[in-house]
């Protein structure tokens, strides 16, 4: 059926599909490929594919396979199920799938590919250790595009394991200035911030710092260039040198609290503080969650206390405790929402769950005060896809629940079903045992035989129906009366009509024999098929009785023993779910803790420098007088 | 304290680099926890996956034993002239199945699924199938067609296949039925 197109392609362009699974190139399953499909029960997968539903179609190509229903789509069906695991988050099995298929049947483009979506996969599944594996798997060249984004992760594989200056070297003859080469250059940096090589940095992060951004994404990360060119130039004791990449922050973006504070800062070490007052100022107005308006909140009175306005400052400081403290408190009654784990609720109660698979994103928190604590953490790797492990988890539960209801009906059906056969059971036992198949079967045969014998010698006669019989009877009765053999001309002529009348008859009779022959054979012949039509009933009755029997306990033992299966998985989801939403609390309680412990050194400082002011205010009035 | 502060929040500003997704120390933590966790869910989801193919099996031989069972499916090719709606199948003219589709699945048909639309346990001996297809026709006008099938279900599960193909000769779409070889 449906389209006409080479196998070879087909196959081809299936493992494209396949492998095409990572999100960078996910439009490219939106292409309305035609599929040839030639099993219905690989085009019933493709069905529930094709809608991104991989949880029922992993289930009916396992069923399907178990059965031995693909015969045209045995492979294909298999790199199918390897792709949809990748897709449902299974990526051991899908590994082990790909591993198995790939070795010898595709060429070495294909498997690359597959290594590299792999190996991307695993990276940010946290397999770094698998993703580096996947990339050493691919022998030869990668298409352009994939080519430099497997140097890429190649490369924060080894800044991630602290190997800065081997990434370094992998990135260092990064040339052009696509996407991909800036993103690059800008994880070089870092990289050579992080080793301590600043002057190296500088060069890298401020060609970045300084580029024509074609793109928001491009200009995003001309602003973090500059961000962290200036705070590395700050830490190394350069302010002068730092201001410059600050101030090219853009004023509105996300990094410019973080860029005001480091120039304010800049200012600072150079004994500016009036000019510092002035970025820092700015800061004030802005939203008190980010760590750089907080810090802001110490460095103002800071400069002012530097400045000699001694009572502002402490005015401001005394504003800023309150401030922390009231943050502070916001912050552990978020906490107790979150340890409540109504938080985790609220994500999936608006979640229709009729979609499983990697590409799902939490993309915004459910409104509530948390919200806005915990907005970056769905930036995360761990905390998105820990969500994503708690949702498919959820699906799975409730997946199981409704097994569970029907599971049970399956049992009450099973057993309505044995007790309907064990009623009717002993009633067919009787009707059978009063049909005689074998005497029939006899007769039948001895009814051949009689017929074969009539045929053979011509026994018109008997073939004759009862009133021919009755008539040729009397007639040949009549012939052998004696009043009729006197030599008379009455009885002459009683004897003639006699001859006319016997004539007549049997020549009635050998005329019909061969069209009665062939009737009665016709019917004997009906009744022989009838027979057998019954024996082979009788055989299917008799196998019947005899398997059914075993068919009900085969069934039984299925339905009662996988109802306990049911349990016994629900149970461990149920565990591992309670996991999962102790993992993600742990997190989110982390995240807020770790803003807490900032919001308490920042506390720990404005007192300390409070207490300082109020001390060198105590120690002026007392050399006063 | 000036340069305690600095610290705090050069800390943060070079925390992060491009897609890297946890790049600090004391997140390496939380990735071993995911990892164990992760490890656990994926054992889950592959058992789970299995024991609904278990479940899957013992459903359909239970309420559709392979002697009785009959598929119906529905299948699309190209589908230029016709947007399904809606199919409604009768059997021995008894309704027994109306199925709308949502554009997901109009869609996952035209691009190569095919839907089994419904199952039916029927005697050994002949039937008669009539399907009515519902939906946007040539210029995405109102279209309802009928199709129909005598068949003949034997001693074994019976496939039969309502598919909907495009006539490009005629600009219109055609709607065959035929048991699926």
């Amino acid at each position: 059926m449906l389209q006409c197109r080479s196998i070879a392609s087909r196959l081809r362009s299936l493992l494209v599909l396949l492998v095409l699974m990572a999100p960078a190139v996910h439009a490219a399953k939106g292409d309305k490929e035609p599929i040839v499909v030639k099993d219905p029960q690989y085009g019933e997968v493709l069905f529930y594919f094709y809608q991104d539903d991989y949880f029922p179609a992993i289930v009916r190509l396992l069923a399907a396979q178990k059965q031995d229903q693909f015969t045209d789509h045995a492979e294909e069906a298999e790199l199918l199920l390897g792709g949809m695991y990748l897709s449902y988050g299974h990526h051991l099995e899908a590994a082990a799938i790909f591993e198995r298929m790939l070795a010898d049947n595709v060429s070495t483009e294909i498997r690359d590919r597959t290594w590299f979506f792999l190996a991307k996969i695993w990276y940010q599944r946290g397999y770094r250790d698998k993703s580096q594996q996947a990339l050493d798997y691919i022998e030869g060249e990668l298409p352009r595009n994939l080519q430099r984004e497997a140097l890429m992760l190649r490369a924060n594989i080894l800044i991630d394991a602290g190997q800065y200056d081997a990434a370094v070297a992998l990135l260092q003859n990064w040339k052009g200035r696509t996407e991909w080469a800036n993103y690059a250059k800008f994880n070089v940096g870092v990289a050579l911030v992080r080793s301590g090589r600043i002057a190296e940095a500088q060069d890298l992060l401020d060609d970045l710092g300084d580029m024509d951004p074609f793109n928001d994404e491009m200009t995003s990360l001309r602003d973090k260039a500059n961000l962290a060119l200036g705070y590395a130039l700050l830490q190394d004791g350069q302010p002068a040198a730092a201001k410059e990449p600050l101030q090219r922050v853009r004023l509105e973006g996300p990094f410019s609290n973080k860029a005001l504070l480091g120039v304010g800062w800049a200012d600072a070490e150079m004994d500016n503080y009036r000019r510092a007052l002035v970025p820092w100022m700015e800061l004030r107005g802005r939203d008190l969650l980010d760590s750089a308006v907080q810090e802001s909140m110490l460095a103002i009175p800071y400069a002012m206390a530097r400045l000699d306005s001694v009572s502002q400052a402490a005015d401001h400081y005394l504003n800023a405790i309150e401030a922390f403290y009231e943050e502070t408190n916001r912050l552990d009654r978020t906490i107790a929402h979150i340890e409540s784990g109504e938080m985790f609720e609220q994500f999936l109660s608006n979640d229709p769950l009729d979609s499983t698979g990697w590409y799902w994103q939490l993309e915004k928190l459910p409104e509530g005060p948390e919200a806005r604590y915990l907005f970056h953490l769905l930036a995360t790797h761990e905390f998105q896809e820990g969500l994503k492990n708690y949702r498919d988890l959820n699906y799975l539960q409730k997946n199981l629940d409704s097994w569970r209801d029907n599971i049970v009906v399956y049992a009450n059906m099973l057993e309505t079903r044995k007790q309907a056969y064990d009623e009717r059971l002993p009633r067919v036992q009787d009707a059978l045992a009063r049909a005689d198949l074998e005497g029939m079967v006899s007769r039948k045969l001895e009814f051949d035989s009689t017929l074969n014998s009539i045929e053979e010698s011509h026994d018109w006669l008997a073939l004759a129906t009862q009133s021919e019989f009755d008539m040729w009877g009397e007639i040949t009765g009549l012939e052998g009366a004696p009043a009729l053999q006197a030599n008379i001309p009455e009885a002459e002529e009683v004897r003639d009509k006699i001859r006319l009348l016997k004539g007549v008859l049997q020549w009635q009779l050998e005329r019909d024999f061969k069209d009665r022959l062939w009737r009665i054979r016709r019917n004997l012949n009906n009744a022989g098929e009838a027979l057998v039509a019954a024996q082979r009933s009788r055989r299917q009755i008799d196998e019947t009785m005899r398997n059914e029997p075993l068919r009900f306990q085969e069934f039984s033992d299925r339905v009662y023993g996988l109802g306990p299966a049911i349990d016994d998985m629900a149970l461990r989801v149920n565990d591992a779910l309670v996991n999962q939403l102790a993992f993600l609390q742990t997190i989110a309680v982390n995240e807020l803790q770790a803003q807490k412990q900032r919001l308490d050194v920042y506390t720990v400082q404005a007192r300390f420098a409070l207490a300082a002011i109020y001390d060198v205010a105590a120690t002026a009035g007392e050399a006063t007088p | 304290m000036t340069k305690t502060l600095i610290s705090l929040i050069a800390a943060a500003a070079l925390a992060f680099s491009v897609n890297t997704v946890a790049q600090d120390g004391e997140e390496s933590g939380d990735r071993e926890e995911f990892r164990s966790l992760d490890q656990d869910v994926q054992t889950l989801k592959k058992e789970v996956l299995d024991l609904n193919r278990d479940l899957f099996l013992l459903e359909e031989e239970l309420l559709f034993p392979a002697n009785s069972q009959v598929a119906f499916f529905i299948s699309m090719d190209v589908g230029e002239y016709f947007e399904l709606d809606s199919v409604n199948i009768k059997i021995d003219g008894k309704e027994v199945a109306n199925y709308l589709y949502t554009a997901r699945e109009a869609d996952a048909l035209i691009r190569g699924g095919v839907h089994r639309v419904h199952m039916a346990n029927l005697k050994t001996g002949d039937h008669e199938l009539v399907a009515i297809f519902t939906g946007k026709g040539p210029h995405v006008r109102d279209y309802r067609r009928g199709a129909t099938l005598n068949f003949n279900k034997g001693i074994g599960a019976k496939y039969v296949e309502l598919e909907i193909t495009d006539r490009v000769k005629k600009q219109q779409p055609e709607f065959v039925i035929k048991e699926w070889e």
